[in-house]
């Protein structure tokens, strides 16, 4: 056996599976970026390579004549970054009270989170249509079209897999740290504020991102508050999709507005990697 | 009740009550005393808000009558109120809970409740209204059906805000009434200015003369004047001529009678109708019970798609979970070797799939898979129906969904790989296993005991992935010959979307949550069967 072969039997076709699995997962990635570079700008004249390296796709998105793409980012981002903050909070308030207090309905509180998690949201979108509607004939400003409306029906789904998760986390969290505080005087909301959440941080940033980027990718509530209104008021996912539905006349925008919109979450997550295995597992399957 | 609990404080300060009778140590005083006036501050300042904007949409929902509004609104307040306020013991856990609880109750429970009410109503395009309504828009959209001999002296005017009206003396009375219509209607007139017997002005409307008329005419001709017995219309520029409704309701019996045909028609499911079954639109919003459920399992042409929808979505979230943890975790043991270099950037770069916004992602697989202009068939030289063929179709979605869940499998894997003890592979080397047999008794039953819980939330994930299923081909290619818009890879979730708002007979509402009902039904049972299996509930 040649020095080449036995290092191919132990690490090499390793190598050969691991590059399989990055063409695999990157192409389309990498085809994105490549048609967002193309100075053709349409389905058909995408390929791999850009056939003329040009940024003019960008430029176009951005002017906004085709679409309001910076209207559907800045609504995509008070949509989702809202929810995200304040699910998160809300979240962590309640995990604190079922981690560190022990009150009557503790359990059952717990277990209708778990219970309530069955009807997802995301399936209620038919009632939440008429409902919003309902809301909009009394309070004409959170009726159908209103991004605030959207923000406020995500945040229902606060006390949910996210309080879980949370829990999980604090309940690792030595509780002599709450006794010393309390020996000092903290009251609850110190103890809370001061001591359980800087320690929790990385939980915290995990839940965070992970509602920004559920909220982010959420079509079905959305388009039914926002899909019949008026464009300027979709947010990405939305405006994206009917954007390039079944046409590929924009491809070049599209893909410059997919790498615009990407790599900023892909970085996110990237920098909070390490974090989200060990929340994802631990969290999830300790409850 | 163990002995660590923090809600027994030894000095009780709740930041919230301004209480100096509370003793604190010294050692802590001040910054005690900042964080307890700044809690204060902040707290008035949140309440008083809240309270402010609770009277305010109070003040709304009365007059419109929304009375289960107003119950939220005002247990949601005042509960808030107490509790904050409150210093017992008892309340410091509901004041971490309470913010949640009350948007889970509004957002979440609310609509579920709402989502099965609808289910058994018609609600939906045609049927938006309640009963009243409809009545009211059928008899007023029957105009124009028939002229009546009634008509009336007329002198178009207008008033100083340029309103039109109709000055109109009505024969009929003696002596004759001047009557002022409007498109609000019609009003006996008051202030009346006569020029010989023609009426210069009444009510601060003018009589326009000819020249100012011929200016407004086209105005003039779209104005109608609605009364109880019809709608008022110029027919000349001095004759106005009384149009009458063609249908008439008589509250009496229920029922709307055609004073042409002499046809009744009697409210039945929501709609009035004849004996030979023509409906007048629109109708109203009714209870049907059941029916919405009926027509699932009771209708071949709907039940036929519909079953095809249920089998195809058990394959789509079962083939995904089975396809992405397979690839995952063989990626997983093949990159978890101890001399393999350059392992970081393999996890790296393979958990893009994952994080990347699917809708995105998947509409980039759409134009990738587009069969004329796709870059598959371009660099494969071929000419695939990847989208439009349906056993293509089906392929190609369960391809999309696998590339976007692997990575999650392939992140979870490694990290559980790395907690099972090296020694026990090494044990089972020891005893003659090889590394195939080793995998097979050790290494592969504790994998699955960890990653199983996420198998089965990434079931209930994958089976109402409603994204990757819309974005790449919007459930099609269509199902031909079905009654409903179903498509050969639609599953129950994007079939509700599109029957609320795709269909073409309109929104049909009630049929779309009746689905939404039977899909919460199959997860619950399954969760619930899940959660059994792993015992998860056992360590709260």
């Amino acid at each position: 056996m040649t020095r080449f072969t036995k290092w191919f039997t132990a690490i090499g076709w390793r190598h050969l599976v691991g590059v399989c699995a990055l063409v695999f997962a990157l192409f389309p990635v990498l085809f994105i970026i490549s048609s967002s570079l193309n100075a053709a700008g349409t389905l058909s004249g995408s390929g791999l390579l850009p056939s003329e390296f040009s940024l003019i796709n960008y430029t176009e998105l951005l002017n906004g004549t085709e679409a309001p793409f910076l209207a559907w980012l800045k609504n995509t981002l008070y949509v989702a970054g809202g929810a995200a903050l304040a699910n998160t909070a809300l979240a962590s308030f309640a995990s604190y009270a079922f981690s560190r207090m022990r009150f009557a309905g503790r359990r059952a509180g717990l277990l209708s989170i778990l219970l309530i998690q069955m009807f997802p949201t995301t399936l209620l979108f038919v009632a939440m249509f008429v409902f919003v509607s309902d809301i909009g004939s009394v309070f004409p400003s959170l009726g159908l079209g209103s991004r605030m409306m959207l923000l406020i029906i995500y945040l229902g789904g606060a006390l949910g897999v996210n309080t879980w998760l949370i829990k999980g986390y604090f309940d690792t969290i030595p509780r002599d740290l709450d006794e010393s505080a309390l020996i000092d005087g903290a009251s609850h909301a110190q103890i809370f504020f001061r001591v359980i959440l800087p320690l929790a941080a990385p939980i915290l940033a995990v839940v965070a991102l992970i509602t920004f980027v559920f909220t982010l990718n959420e079509f079905l509530v959305a388009s039914a508050v926002l899909g019949q209104g008026d464009p300027e008021q979709y947010t990405l996912a939305i405006g994206m999709f009917r954007f390039i539905d079944g046409q590929g006349g924009e491809w070049g925008q599209f893909a410059a507005g997919s790498v615009m919109a990407g790599i900023p979450v892909v970085v996110l997550f990237l920098f909070l990697q390490k974090y989200i295995v060990s929340g994802l597992t631990a969290g999830a399957v300790k409850g | 009740m163990s002995q660590h609990d923090v809600d027994e404080p030894v000095d009780s300060v709740d930041p919230g009550s301004n209480s100096s009778d509370v003793p604190m140590r010294p050692a802590n005083r001040s910054g005690a005393l900042l964080g307890l006036s700044i809690g204060l501050i902040t707290k008035i300042v949140l309440l008083g808000t809240l309270n402010a904007t609770s009277i305010w949409a109070l003040g709304r929902l009365i007059p419109e009558g929304v009375w289960l509004g107003v119950v939220f609104v005002v247990v949601a307040t005042v509960a808030i109120d107490v509790i904050y306020l409150s210093r017992a013991r008892w309340s410091i856990a509901v004041k971490y809970l309470l913010p949640g609880t009350l948007l889970l109750l509004a957002f979440q429970l609310y609509p579920v409740m709402y989502t099965a009410y609808i289910s058994s109503t018609n609600l939906g395009t045609g049927n938006i209204l309640d009963k009243e309504a409809a009545t009211e828009q059928v008899i007023a959209t029957s105009i124009g059906s028939t002229e009546s001999d009634v008509s009336f002296t007329s002198r178009a005017a207008t008033n100083a805000d340029g309103t039109l009206g109709l000055i109109l003396t009505d024969d009929r009375t003696d002596p004759p009434t001047i009557l002022l219509g409007t498109e609000d209607g019609t009003v006996e007139a008051n202030d009346i200015v006569f020029d010989g017997d023609r009426v210069e002005s009444a009510d601060g409307f003018t009589a326009l003369t000819l020249g100012d008329l011929a200016d407004l005419e086209s105005d003039f001709a779209e104005l109608e004047v609605p009364t109880d017995e019809g709608i008022i219309r110029l027919a000349t520029l001095n004759r106005a001529n009384l149009v009458g409704y063609r249908l008439q309701f008589d509250p009496a019996v229920d029922a709307i009678t055609d004073v042409e045909t002499g046809v009744v028609y009697r409210p039945v499911d929501g709609f009035y109708q004849a004996d030979d079954g023509t409906r007048l639109n629109p109708g109203w919003e009714v209870s049907v019970g059941f029916e919405n459920y009926r027509r699932v399992f009771a209708s071949e042409a709907i039940r036929g798609p519909f079953l095809r929808v249920f089998v195809w979505n058990w394959v789509f979230a079962v083939g995904t979970v089975v396809f992405s943890f397979a690839v995952g975790m063989l990626l997983a043991i093949t990159l978890d070797h101890p001399d393999l270099r350059g392992k970081r950037i393999y996890r790296s770069l393979l958990i893009f799939p994952y994080a990347l916004p699917s809708f995105l992602t998947v509409l980039v697989w759409q134009g990738m898979m587009n069969r004329r202009f796709g870059i598959i068939n371009d660099l494969l030289g071929a000419d695939i129906p990847w989208l439009t063929d349906p056993w293509m179709a089906r392929a190609s979605v369960l391809l999309v969904s696998t590339w976007l869940s692997f990575p999650y499998f392939f992140l979870v894997c490694t990290g559980a790989l790395q907690s099972i003890p090296k020694e026990l592979t090494e044990a089972a080397n020891v005893d003659g296993a090889n590394g195939r047999q080793a995998f097979r008794a050790v290494t592969f039953p504790l994998l699955l005991v960890a990653v199983a819980p996420l198998l089965i939330s990434s079931f209930a994930f994958n089976f109402n992935n409603f994204n990757v299923i819309y974005f790449l081909n919007r459930g099609g290619p269509p199902i031909a010959g079905s009654q409903t818009p179903a498509g050969s890879t639609d599953i129950l979730v994007s079939y509700t979307f599109r029957l609320a708002f795709e269909s073409g007979r309109g929104q049909d509402l009630g049929f779309a949550t009746a689905i939404s009902i039977l899909i919460f039904v199959h997860v619950a049972l399954f969760s619930a069967w899940g959660f059994r299996k792993t015992a998860r509930l056992e360590e709260i």
